[in-house]
């Protein structure tokens, strides 16, 4: 069984990310599980002088989610063409830990937004910091939804677009695949 | 004559990036006054947050910038990119009507421990500050690399000789660059 840990990187209950963080156990190949990354709203924000009189328990139970974790796939909005503050916030934070948890760490992305570009300046972006925290970022397929209000049920929010939905079964069929390869 | 707030992306008290923005007023040309923004610790961003009202912090950072001539940001590096609480700050304005960094001369200085001195926190900003419509001030550039051997770490003195005068360049250029920004808009 492969244990899959997401992280959202919007906070609004109707996030299309967090619509499409639902969509993936039925997409996901036989042996794949999900579930959510410990919260990242209560993390607060990243000061050296707090982290000094230790790591806050929010900040330990994301990063304990993570190490435990087969693989992480990052969903996330792109906020001003880039990664959000909050999301960054709490990569911040772990990436200090001793028993850095991204380190070595399966990770696949996806983004969805209602622009034409689906977020990925934000996903090229997050590769430069993945870089830095010495994760194993997956390549491709990229899960890019473009105009997600087109794609996602307006009331349900369902991701009911079929293109979209088989470049997220390859992707995790491919992301299960990568992953075994680090755990020979 | 231009007023100038800085920016910091670090909230520790013994931030070089602080210690960097606290030693600009000495080298800004005449007629620069260069202040430090109100605060970015603001909570973290939340869509359904924002639609009961903008939180107190987030409208006194989006006043502070469109009331500033120019604004300067100076911070450090996180994981090859911006800082989350900074990229927070921003994220939260972007939202505001009257968007605060749109057509606002912006300028950008990091330092870093490293040897590559924020290059990549700065280049990434550039790509924020693109879909903002901020006017972004391009050379000279301002990287102080190797922070712990540029500044005096008890009285948070900027020593090194070399990135004083290349920062006493930036600030006329941008001063020049802010006045052209003006003379334009006016």
């Amino acid at each position: 069984m492969l244990d899959i840990v997401t992280i959202c990187g919007s906070l609004r209950k109707g996030s299309y990310n967090a619509a499409l963080i639902r969509a993936l156990p039925a997409l996901a190949p036989a042996g794949m599980s999900f579930r959510p990354s410990a919260s990242i709203a209560d993390i607060p924000h990243y000061d050296f002088d707090v982290q000094a009189g230790g790591f806050p328990t929010s900040v330990t139970a994301f990063a304990d989610s993570i190490r435990s974790a087969d693989g992480v796939i990052i969903v996330s909005p792109e906020y001003n063409w880039t990664i959000p503050g909050t999301l960054k916030n709490a990569i911040d934070w772990v990436s200090r830990m001793k028993d850095q948890p991204f380190r070595n760490k399966p990770v696949a992305l996806q983004s969805a937004s209602i622009a034409l570009l689906g977020g990925s300046r934000m996903q090229y972006h997050m590769r430069q910091c993945l870089v830095s925290v010495d994760a194993h970022c997956f390549g491709r397929p990229e899960v890019i939804v473009t105009h997600a209000n087109q794609k996602f049920d307006e009331k349900t929010l369902e991701f009911t677009d079929q293109q979209g939905r088989d470049i997220v079964k390859q992707q995790l069929e491919a992301f299960a695949a990568y992953i075994k390869q680090f755990n020979r | 004559m231009s007023n100038v707030i800085t920016i910091c992306g670090s909230l520790r008290k013994g931030s070089f990036n602080r210690m960097l923005a606290n030693a600009l007023p000495a080298l800004a040309p005449a007629g620069m006054t260069i202040t430090p923004s109100p605060s970015i610790e603001m909570p973290l961003y939340n869509a359904d947050l924002q639609a009961e009202g903008w939180p107190a912090p987030v409208i006194a950072l989006g006043d502070a910038i469109r009331a500033a001539d120019g604004v300067i940001l100076v911070t450090p590096e996180y994981n090859y990119s911006m800082p989350g609480v900074l990229k927070n700050a921003i994220d939260w304005v972007s939202r505001l009507k009257d968007q605060p960094f749109a057509n606002k001369p912006v300028c950008l200085q990091s330092a870093t421990m490293g040897p590559l001195g924020g290059a990549r926190v700065q280049y990434h900003a550039r790509t924020t500050m693109v879909f903002l419509d901020a006017f972004v001030f391009n050379k000279p550039e301002i990287f102080v690399g190797m922070a712990q051997n540029k500044f005096d770490e008890k009285t948070g003195e900027l020593k090194d000789e070399a990135t004083r005068s290349i920062i006493k360049q930036q600030l006329e250029g941008f001063e020049k660059f802010i006045a052209r920004h003006k003379a334009h808009n006016d």
